[in-house]
């Protein structure tokens, strides 16, 4: 909520299926995505006043809302290309609401494309040469594990089993079900269906993870339209409100450099966002009826709803077990197929999450549809788990 | 350690507050920096104390006494390395911090989280070393 008690509303999205898409540039899919988003919202271009992106690392110089007004031909008033991450889509949300909240604009363009172009820069993230930044501290890690980042997650893996007692078919359950959702998703880019016994008997990349505990890097691009409440009201058939968020970066992620006392098998960003975003919405994680969470790999699958606060410490171990996080569960996750199923076009992630919440709350999501779903949350997360945002919308 | 290293040369080789690490390494000294202005102790080494922000330090040698806190075997990394390795995620005995490295073990049977270790180090010639975690008694890691 503003300052001035209005909402900021979601009025269009548009996405691709996530894929392959070898002979498009990355600005074609943002054109494609945004031409869906416009239709969606019976809105004309002329009406964007705000543009919000992502980081455009096939090209990487930093000026792609130049390239777009030309496309587009639009006059933005207010503009960034965001950079945080994969936390990056979000962002852009984050951001286009603030202006609209502000009273500056009343209505946004957020977009996210990605094609595989990137994983050169992702393959590079452990190599910044000489004194460059690098994600990757070159004395503590760097030597043994430069490349990537599955070993991390997989030591993370390794200690919540250590910790809560959850085993490699808990996870390969988690992977399970976002190939079962994946299946009812036209965004999603893996439906062959599988079992548990084909999770445990997958190559093994990092243990305890396997290839299809895994998510996988694709080309994907998402918009989204973001309106004040007024406008929203007025043109949009089915405005879905952005009740509230929150947001926190943690000062170091699976190498703690301040101590031995940190956590990898929880992590406080994810914790702390969400703590702000259901206190300044005065929303109860048991009033959240769907939920779209950042989990590049199936273990987290059950770390992250426990640090969002659905469950305690241990307990997803039993709830996925249950199905208390499939569609008819106690709270339905990831039914557009996860990271790991829907595919994971980095920066555009957090869009294609937001669309398929908007799409549960408008009561369009098929055969995945939560019935009578209100309340959707978005959680994404950038560097190694370290910065988290969590947003929670809704519709009146 | 046969075959291919199974370590990359890290790119901070040269880096200010770095480049006494690897130099302490070569002489068989597991370095980390104490700066002189706040009395912080830090690893890994930076350029800047990040507890106060200041860029003097004393080097102290650690004990190199460590426990496992998580651990994985790693099938799936760059192709310089031989594969598959453990990759031990290590809490310094001084608390001070978690270090990655190589475990130089060939069963996952073999290693458990808490297990005691050492933090060795491996001259690879030219003027080049490189640390990697051994399996130790528990007194040895100072448990």
């Amino acid at each position: 909520m503003s300052l001035s008690g209005k909402r900021a509303a979601i009025i269009g999205i548009g996405t691709v299926r996530v894929g392959r898409y070898p002979e498009k540039q990355e600005s074609e899919l943002a054109m494609e995505v945004i031409r869906a988003a416009l239709n969606d919202a019976q809105i004309s271009v002329k009406q964007i006043e705000g543009l919000f992106t992502t980081p455009d690392l096939q090209n990487n110089i930093g000026l792609q809302t130049n390239l777009l007004c030309e496309y587009l031909r639009i006059s933005p008033r207010s503009m960034a290309e965001i950079s945080c991450g994969a936390i990056a889509g979000g962002l852009t949300l984050k951001y286009a609401a603030d202006e609209i909240q502000s009273g500056r604009i009343k209505i946004a363009l957020c977009y996210g494309a990605v094609r595989e172009g990137s994983i050169n820069w992702f393959k590079n993230l452990g190599q910044g040469q000489g004194k460059g930044w690098t994600m990757i501290e070159p004395t503590a890690l760097q030597p043994y594990a430069a490349n990537g980042l599955i070993w991390a997650y997989a030591l993370s893996a390794r200690r919540y089993m250590h910790e809560t007692g959850a085993t490699e078919e808990d996870f390969a359950l988690a992977a399970v079900r976002n190939r079962q959702n994946a299946a009812g998703n036209p965004d999603a880019a893996f439906t062959k269906p599988i079992t548990v016994e084909d999770v445990l008997h997958s190559r093994c990349l990092s243990s305890p993870i396997k290839l299809l505990d895994a998510v996988a890097s694709r080309d994907g691009a998402a918009a989204v339209i973001v309106a004040s409440e007024e406008l929203a009201r007025d043109i949009s058939p089915h405005p879905i409100y952005l009740q509230g968020w929150g947001l926190h970066h943690d000062p170091s992620c699976v190498i703690p450099t301040d101590g031995c006392s940190k956590s990898i098998s929880h992590f406080r960003a994810t914790q702390e966002a969400a703590r702000e975003a259901f206190e300044k919405t005065g929303i109860k994680p048991d009033d959240v009826d769907v939920a779209e969470i950042y989990a590049p790999f199936s273990s987290h699958e059950l770390i992250v709803p426990e640090d969002i606060g659905w469950f305690q410490s241990g307990e997803m171990v039993q709830a996925i077990r249950n199905g208390e996080t499939e569609i008819s569960g106690r709270i339905p996750i990831n039914t557009g197929g996860g990271l790991i199923s829907r595919g994971h076009p980095w920066a555009a992630t957090p869009l294609y999450e937001t669309a398929q919440i908007v799409r549960q709350l408008r009561g369009t999501a098929g055969a995945m549809q939560v019935r009578g779903a209100k309340v959707g949350l978005m959680h994404c997360e950038g560097g190694m788990m370290n910065n988290g945002l969590i947003m929670i919308f809704g519709r009146d | 350690m046969t075959g291919k290293p199974n370590f990359l040369l890290p790119t901070n080789l040269e880096s200010p507050g770095a480049v006494q690490f690897w130099q302490g390494l070569q002489t068989g000294k597991f370095l980390a920096p104490r700066c002189l202005s706040c009395g912080e102790l830090f690893f890994p080494p930076r350029s800047h104390c990040p507890e106060c922000l200041e860029d003097s330090f004393v080097w102290e040698e650690l004990s190199g006494k460590g426990v496992l806190y998580s651990w994985t075997e790693l099938f799936f990394t760059q192709p310089e390395f031989d594969t598959p390795f453990f990759l031990g995620l290590i809490d310094l005995a001084e608390g001070i911090g978690r270090i990655t490295a190589r475990i130089s073990k060939d069963k996952a049977e073999e290693l458990y989280i808490g297990m005691p270790l050492l933090i060795k180090v491996l001259q690879h010639g030219d003027g080049m070393a490189i640390y990697y975690a051994e399996p130790a008694r528990a007194k040895d890691a100072g448990l």
